[in-house]
């Protein structure tokens, strides 16, 4: 008779009485028998709810016989193998009704060894919650004759009337030359990419704490009438991001990037998202 | 630039959710299953410093000595140590303002913890009053096991 893991395989058999779970052997009528090679051979009968287990050579009126050896039944009833891989190897070989076999997992709690009993695990205390904010945000007369323009699919700029440079979205001040700028320019809609920002982790919106799918496309696009760094910056259409061809300026050389246009949403409010994103201008 | 011109100025309204999880930890949870199950404050010792933190930590804020099994039973009286009242309301607040916000330092601890106060009329609260703990199972898991601290006539 052999030990393995320290545990006698005859240990398990005889434990069976106490581990037994009726709820987990509900409509179970029969007869399991396992062979475990020379450590010998039981039979295990599960009946109305009820279950005995006893040595016993003869194991042909028997629903399933297990067959497996005393290193494999000992680690598979501690957890240290696993059954499906010990069935691959052939460690394990159920003959006869197998969904019988699997359900016995479910009519015995798991064998501990004598004096490894570990005490309950302690409970740990978790709160959920989803906490709303109300947030407001005034657009002021410069972004709000932008955000009108986007209503009307048209993509405004601000120009600094000292510098000519153009800004979208607008701000009221050119900041290098200190002015107000004072006047609108119709920029684009369509342009060429600039530059992507390949975005794994999506901040939340912070008027409504939704976040974007990931990956996404975060682009700076040269919107048509604009020059140098007057990027516009919005989303790539999502199916496109391995698609797009980056442009770029090095001193004389310029290579162009893909062309792109807006897709303008159909139920326009005069918020940003009335573009929904850009896309390739086939 | 008609700087004035606000014809074309709007408010967009929104509303941010914000979804967050709050786990309480080992220490935390018995502290709080203990308050839920048992009706009882424990606190824990440094045993280097022997000061008894309330609310527990697992860590000695003084000497960092891992505290966390050093567990002491609390008495569910103490003393207001300190305590504002606060009045604006806001709909996240545990209760109607206004409420006493207390500190209160209770027998057998050395650290002071935030509690709410009811049962005395804010304006006649002092610090130096004598407490004790109320306990409700109405609550989510948090310190709200005690539903509050009211005066002990004496």
């Amino acid at each position: 008779m052999g030990e393995y893991y320290g545990i006698d395989v005859a240990d398990i058999f005889n434990s069976m009485a106490s581990r037994f779970r009726p709820e987990g052997a509900e409509g179970v009528d029969a007869a399991i028998g396992y062979d475990v090679g020379e450590n010998g051979r039981w039979m295990l009968s599960v009946r109305q709810n009820q279950m005995s287990v006893d040595r016993c050579d003869d194991l042909s009126g028997c629903d399933v016989v297990v067959r497996v050896d005393g290193q494999t039944f000992v680690g598979l009833n501690v957890g240290k193998i696993d059954a499906m891989a010990a069935l691959g190897a052939a460690k394990l070989k159920v003959e006869g009704d197998f969904n019988l076999f699997a359900a016995t997992g479910k009519m015995f709690t798991k064998y501990v060894p004598a004096g490894q009993e570990v005490a309950p695990e302690q409970e740990l205390l978790m709160v959920k919650r989803t906490i709303s904010v109300k947030q407001r945000f005034a657009t002021g007369p410069i972004m709000g004759t932008f955000l009108q323009g986007l209503k009307e699919k048209k993509i405004l700029a601000i120009q600094c009337p000292q510098c000519g440079r153009l800004q979208s979205p607008p701000r009221e001040i050119c900041a290098p030359c200190r002015v107000r700028n004072d006047q609108w320019v119709e920029i684009g809609p369509a342009g060429e990419m600039r530059m992507l920002e390949y975005c794994y982790y999506a901040s939340p919106d912070p008027l409504t704490g939704e976040t974007r799918e990931t990956p996404y496309g975060a682009i700076g696009i040269l919107l048509d009438g604009c020059r140098n760094d007057e990027v516009f910056w919005h989303l790539l259409r999502p199916d496109q991001l391995d698609e797009v061809q980056m442009g770029i300026v090095m001193g004389e050389k310029v290579v162009h990037g893909s062309r792109l246009r807006p897709v303008w949403s159909d139920n326009r409010t005069g918020s940003i998202n009335d573009i929904k994103y850009f896309e390739i201008d086939k | 630039m008609q700087k004035d011109d606000f014809s074309k100025s709007y408010v967009v309204e929104g509303k941010l959710a914000l979804p967050y999880t709050y786990f309480a930890g080992r220490v935390g949870s018995t502290f709080l299953t203990t308050l839920r199950d048992q009706k009882k404050i424990m606190g824990v010792q440094c045993n280097q410093c022997e000061k008894i933190f309330v609310p527990p930590r697992q860590t000695c804020e003084r000497c960092l000595s891992d505290i966390r099994d050093n567990w002491v039973p609390i008495e569910n009286s103490g003393e207001v140590v300190n305590f504002t009242v606060v009045r604006e309301q806001d709909k996240h607040l545990p209760r109607k303002t206004p409420y006493i916000l207390g500190l209160i330092k209770l027998d057998g601890a050395d650290t002071p913890m935030v509690h709410i106060i009811d049962g005395i009329d804010p304006e006649k609260i002092t610090e130096g009053v004598r407490v004790r703990a109320v306990y409700t199972n109405e609550s989510d898991p948090s310190i709200l096991y005690i539903d509050h601290f009211e005066p002990i006539s004496s």
